[in-house]
């Protein structure tokens, strides 16, 4: 029974690894007053590697940047392109696309 | 260069020598916005402005790039129909370098409050030998500094700039320039990315100089103080912009003999590459 268990658990796991699409990552950015003035993440965010797309909830203050399996972006790297953009980070959160 | 020349050039460059005006900020006076790192704008602008007699039209061709997140440099080169009475000419105007860098800026959701300096130098390769004159015959500075409130519905400005004007290689020389500008905006649907954004928004514009001066003797047909009311709007869809405004004279306050201005007209399409 442990053993089945166990081999179920290896199994489930090794799927999501598997099947991961890539990495969602939510950026809390302070200072989005306009779609006009956003556009210069986005442009940001298109010429760094590994970005499939970017979208924004302005209302919330929300940069939602997807990108492709095995890309990782780093919270420095991450930082630095909103602040380039000349906006502020607040807080982020990775989540895996599955 | 004789002083009606002088002073048809000091009433055009009044309202076409100030700084350019960069991205999302007000139509007749600079804010504190800048472009993004590495960012180029694109801009093309059509001013007219009528005063009596004198009309002139003015295509600007513009480029900005960012060379921080807080800092962008560029430079415009104008095209220019100018028209006093029966003269007439036409040519290229006075090339403007220009840079602006934001030293101050406070960010919060869906907010936010900035300061700038910024700087322009006006060239004099515009021809100052036709009739009327197409640029100045000198090379000008001129200085400002703008604060803006950004948010998802309420804008404000302010800014204040001061244009130092040389003398020409006759001794005439323009007087000095202040301009002082009040601004609000307002944006009557929320804003979504991907879909177009419109903010309405209205300048209260003040200009006032001083009086030309020939071989240091002040001209007394020159100089003086206008206020504008101008009425404006700001419609972007992404990485597009268009900006439109009138400015009207509610207080003209010119020495001596000079003719008041009738209105100004600007129409801006910019684009971020």
């Amino acid at each position: 029974m442990k053993k089945s268990i166990l081999l179920m658990a290896i199994a489930l796991i090794w799927s999501t690894t598997l099947f991961a699409a890539g990495t969602q990552y939510s950026l809390r950015v302070d200072g989005l007053a306009c779609p006009f003035c956003a556009y210069g993440i986005e442009k940001k965010f298109k010429k760094t590697s590994g970005v499939d797309s970017v979208d924004f909830d302005l209302e919330k203050g929300l940069v939602i940047v997807k990108v492709g399996e095995g890309i990782k972006l780093s919270e420095a790297q991450l930082s630095q392109l909103i602040s380039d953009a000349g906006f502020t980070i607040r807080s982020m959160t990775e989540t895996p696309l599955l | 260069m004789k002083p009606k020349q002088l002073l048809l050039i000091s009433t055009c460059l009044s309202v076409f020598g100030s700084a350019a005006v960069l991205a999302h900020n007000p139509v007749f006076s600079p804010g504190p916005h800048v472009l993004f790192k590495e960012g180029v704008e694109a801009h093309a602008g059509i001013l007219q402005s009528k005063a009596g007699e004198k009309t002139r039209s003015e295509l600007g061709l513009e480029l900005t790039y960012g060379l921080t997140g807080n800092w962008s440099a560029g430079v415009e080169m104008p095209y220019i129909d100018n028209e006093n009475g029966s003269n007439k000419a036409d040519g290229a105007g006075d090339t403007r370098l220009f840079t602006k860098y934001r030293f101050w800026r406070k960010d919060s959701l869906g907010l936010q409050e900035s300061a700038a300096v910024l700087l322009s130098v006006m060239s004099s390769n515009g021809d100052d030998q036709t009739n009327p004159p197409l640029g100045s015959g000198t090379t000008d500075m001129l200085l400002g500094f703008s604060y803006g409130y950004e948010s998802l519905k309420w804008y404000r400005w302010t800014s204040t700039r001061y244009r130092r004007n040389d003398e020409n290689n006759i001794g005439l020389r323009r007087g000095d320039k202040w301009f002082t500008d009040f601004v609000v905006g307002y944006r009557p649907t929320f804003p979504v990315y991907l879909k177009p954004d419109t903010v309405w928004l209205l300048e209260l514009n003040g200009e006032r100089g001083q009086r030309n001066e020939q071989s240091g003797t002040a001209l007394v047909s020159s100089g003086g103080t206008e206020w504008f009311i101008s009425p404006g709007i700001f419609w972007t869809y992404r990485n597009f912009a268009i900006k439109a405004g009138v400015q009207l004279p509610i207080i003209s306050d010119l020495n001596g003999i000079q003719n008041k201005s009738d209105y100004r007209t600007k129409l801006e399409f910019e684009w971020h590459l």
